[in-house]
């Protein structure tokens, strides 16, 4: 068993080859997906893509220049740097057409990259006697049969890059994220967009040996987005990106191995496999949290139906399908929302079912005095009768504290609604300790005068004095107050309102101040 | 001019107990006016108040949790054709390879079965928008190469050739200068002669009162539907903006040495 794990593992480690892949496919995949992280930012994707096909051309350059010249085959060095001049043009002249012209971006890359590739194969096949390389060996990549010269370039192209990174990673990312104001502040925007779009060429050039050119460009982008669905700071999204490109080679030339596939094939298989993986089970960004997360969600509203439920109940224990049966939701979304406020302290278990506490009754009074102010509106202006309730129902959402207390005031700070039910009181303001203008008192409330914010012609009600709440008359809109003195005053909705009062306890246990 | 007038005595936009809302706060709440035809009609209120809701619920986008909209007397689902609206600029692709012209044409495309080329009815409809806005000379132009009170021009005369008879604007004068921001007053007043009801979000307070005949101020609810020395009354606007204007602090105040 061990025997076959040490085979299987270790075998392949022993062989020159594996060990030169494993060691080149490293390095450039570290760098690649470095840098990939600034590209996928930028949304340049598509301009690795280009670069990396523009490249056959100054291959086939380099390697014309070298040969007719100076009769040297396959001078590398060469042909490396007829890549990076190959790559500039590139960049330069779709940068020349997008600015020159209207064709957008996208256009122009596509444009100028497929020109210049085209320019390397014809050029290649027409001194195809005299360039003694193999187009396939670049575009398929062959990253079992590296040679010494590729690993030296990957290495100093590697050290190169990342220097220039790590050196100017505050360049970088500013001017990624907000040009216009890395501008102002005096960067040299377009050195550092040149500045990065050369790195983009040299990583390439150091990787299209191994993975060819049409893989390159997933070895740049797809580490990168892999790490990008992780992380939520760029220097650690760099990290794992050079992690992630690591693990794909390694993954990659083991799955090569095994299945004696082709080595570049191999490696961006298992690279995709990695993200689709992460992209299922990424923490925040994944498909699964993110499905989860939207599973978990108890809807504010079905909350609320079930607190009216409750509160509409009377205090008995209810189960969830008896909730159901008030509510009008699916059952099983109900179940999950009583879980959820039992979690949260809005409900209790008792007697196989569930009932209020105190947060829960005072939660459910507010939602109750919202629909029940609803309905009152919806009357006062007219809706038919037999719509009030369901209209409430779904307008009774609608709860926040101003729009309530909107609706409070405009209907007079009515105490019952248009069935002959109790609108439950404002719980916030009315409670003692707090001050509240008079209008929201309801009988029997005592409380000490604030302040009278009138002007003159009002009542004779003097701050400090000690005053309690009498019945509303006249059909709900006049209010009365009993002073200490047994003595009653009427007061009208425009009166009331500008009366603020500190309520207290009870009528017995006030004191004056 | 306009084909087959609206009574003039239908009120061309009325919004009865409107209230629409994401959540539990509404973006309006119970928000009932009337808007008379052949005015010209400023929005205004802070950022957030509901300003582009309101503009969409006229337009029936938005389905309102209750309240209605009337549009010259008839719900405003059922007013598709009556009522047209004009984008902010920054929605659209100035490098459209479009002209004048064809974008005014659009307005059209409404009334064109798509088996039939635009006749020459609605060449006149084009031409009159056109002439309204004075854009006629321009009208071979590709939309990019005008300038920002131009293509915002263009996109009126389309919403005139739709032959609505009421134009909602959502911040016709944003980013355009004074000379500018005077062209477009101009055309909307053209308009408003033309019989037109216009309602336009508007930000400057400083110019709400000098533009339009009416002033609507809201934030969530109306807080004032009127001319505007009615509406710009200084309580007013402060519960509305909370207070923090500059208009009033320009107020000449007593300084006194520090």
């Amino acid at each position: 068993m061990i025997e076959l794990l040490a085979q299987t593992f270790v075998g392949p480690l022993r062989e020159t080859y594996f060990q030169k892949a494993l060691i080149g496919g490293s390095v450039a995949a570290i760098v690649c997906s470095v840098v990939g992280c600034l590209v996928i930012l930028r949304r340049m994707a598509f301009l690795g893509d280009a670069l990396s096909h523009a490249m056959i051309a100054g291959v086939a350059g380099g390697y014309l220049f070298m040969k007719l010249l100076f009769q040297v085959e396959a001078h590398a060095p060469a042909m490396l740097l007829g890549s990076l001049i190959a790559a500039i043009v590139t960049v330069a002249s779709i940068g020349f057409v997008s600015r020159a012209s209207r064709v957008k971006d996208d256009t122009a890359i596509g444009i100028m990259y497929t020109g210049v590739f085209a320019a390397g194969v014809v050029l290649v096949s027409i001194f195809r006697s005299y360039i003694h390389i193999d187009l396939m060996h670049f575009i398929m990549g062959d990253v079992l049969g590296v040679a010494d010269h590729d690993l030296w370039v990957a290495a100093i192209a590697a050290c190169t890059v990342l220097s220039v990174i790590i050196l100017f990673f505050r360049s970088f990312q500013l001017t990624s994220f907000d040009p216009v104001m890395a501008a102002s502040i005096g960067m040299p925007v377009v050195l550092i967009d040149y500045a990065l779009t050369t790195c983009v060429s040299l990583v390439v050039v150091s990787a299209v040996s191994m993975v060819g050119v049409i893989l390159v460009v997933g070895l740049l982008i797809t580490p990168a987005a892999t790490a990008y669905l992780l992380s939520d700071r760029l220097e650690r999204m760099m990290l794992l990106s050079a992690v992630f490109g690591v693990t794909s080679v390694v993954g990659g030339l083991y799955l090569c191995v095994w299945l004696d596939s082709a080595g570049g094939g191999a490696i961006m298989l298992f690279c995709t496999f990695q993200f689709l993986v992460v992209l299922m089970v990424a923490p925040q960004y994944g498909v699964l949290a993110r499905w989860f997360r939207l599973r978990r969600m108890v809807p504010q509203e079905v909350m609320e139906d079930v607190l009216g439920a409750l509160a509409r109940g009377g205090g008995k224990p209810l189960d969830a399908a008896a909730m159901a049966s008030f509510a009008g939701t699916r059952p099983e979304r109900l179940v999950r929302a009583v879980k959820s406020m039992a979690r949260e302290g809005l409900l209790q278990e008792e007697r196989g079912g569930y009932i209020l506490t105190a947060n829960g009754e005072r939660e459910a009074n507010r939602i109750l005095r919202a629909h029940r102010l609803w309905e009152t509106y919806l009357q006062h202006v007219g809706a038919p009768a037999a719509e009030l309730h369901p209209r409430a129902h779904t307008l009774e959402h609608v709860h926040d504290k101003a729009s309530v207390d909107y609706l409070d005031d405009l209907l007079g700070h009515p105490t019952i609604d248009p069935h002959g039910r109790l609108i439950p009181e404002n719980h916030v303001e009315c409670r003692p300790g707090n001050v509240c203008s008079l209008s929201l008192l309801r009988e029997g409330k005592a409380g000490v005068v604030e302040s009278v914010a009138l002007e003159a012609g009002g009542p004779d009600l003097k701050p400090g004095e000690r005053i309690s709440m009498g019945p509303r008359t006249n059909g709900g809109t006049v209010w009365t107050v009993i002073r200490e003195d047994g003595s009653v005053i009427n007061l009208d909705h425009h009166t009331a309102d500008a009366i603020k009062a500190r309520v207290v306890e009870d009528s017995d246990s006030a004191q004056r101040s | 001019m306009v084909t087959d007038m609206p009574n003039p005595s239908v009120p061309a936009i009325e919004v009865m107990n409107l209230t629409v809302s994401f959540g539990p706060r509404p973006a309006l709440l119970d928000v009932s006016t009337t808007i008379d035809q052949g005015l010209l009609v400023g929005v205004i209120g802070p950022n957030g108040a509901g300003k582009s809701t309101l503009i969409k619920a006229i337009l029936g986008f938005v389905k309102p949790d209750f309240g209605s909209v009337k549009i010259l007397g008839s719900p405003a689902d059922k007013a598709k054709g009556s009522v047209a609206y004009v984008p902010q600029r920054g929605a659209v692709d100035w490098d459209y390879p479009i002209t004048v012209e064809e974008v005014a044409m659009m307005g059209r495309y409404g009334h064109v079965p798509w088996w039939r080329d635009p006749g020459p009815q609605d060449r006149a409809h084009v031409n009159q928008a056109l002439e309204m806005v004075r854009m006629n000379e321009f009208r071979d132009r590709q939309i990019g190469q005008l300038s920002g009170g131009q293509q915002q021009r263009v996109f009126m005369a389309r919403a005139l050739a739709q032959g609505a008879d009421v134009l909602l604007l959502d911040e016709p004068f944003s980013g355009v200068d004074a000379a500018t921001e005077r062209a477009i007053l101009d055309v909307l007043n053209r308009a408003k002669d033309g019989g037109r009801t216009l309602v336009v979000v508007h930000h400057d307070l400083a110019t709400a009162a000098e533009y339009f005949d009416r002033l609507l101020l809201i934030k969530q609810r109306l807080y004032a539907y009127g001319p505007p020395q009615a509406v710009l009354n200084p309580a007013l606007l402060s519960e509305v903006y909370e207070g923090a204007l500059r208009i009033f602090s320009a107020l000449p105040v007593e300084k006194g040495p520090r």
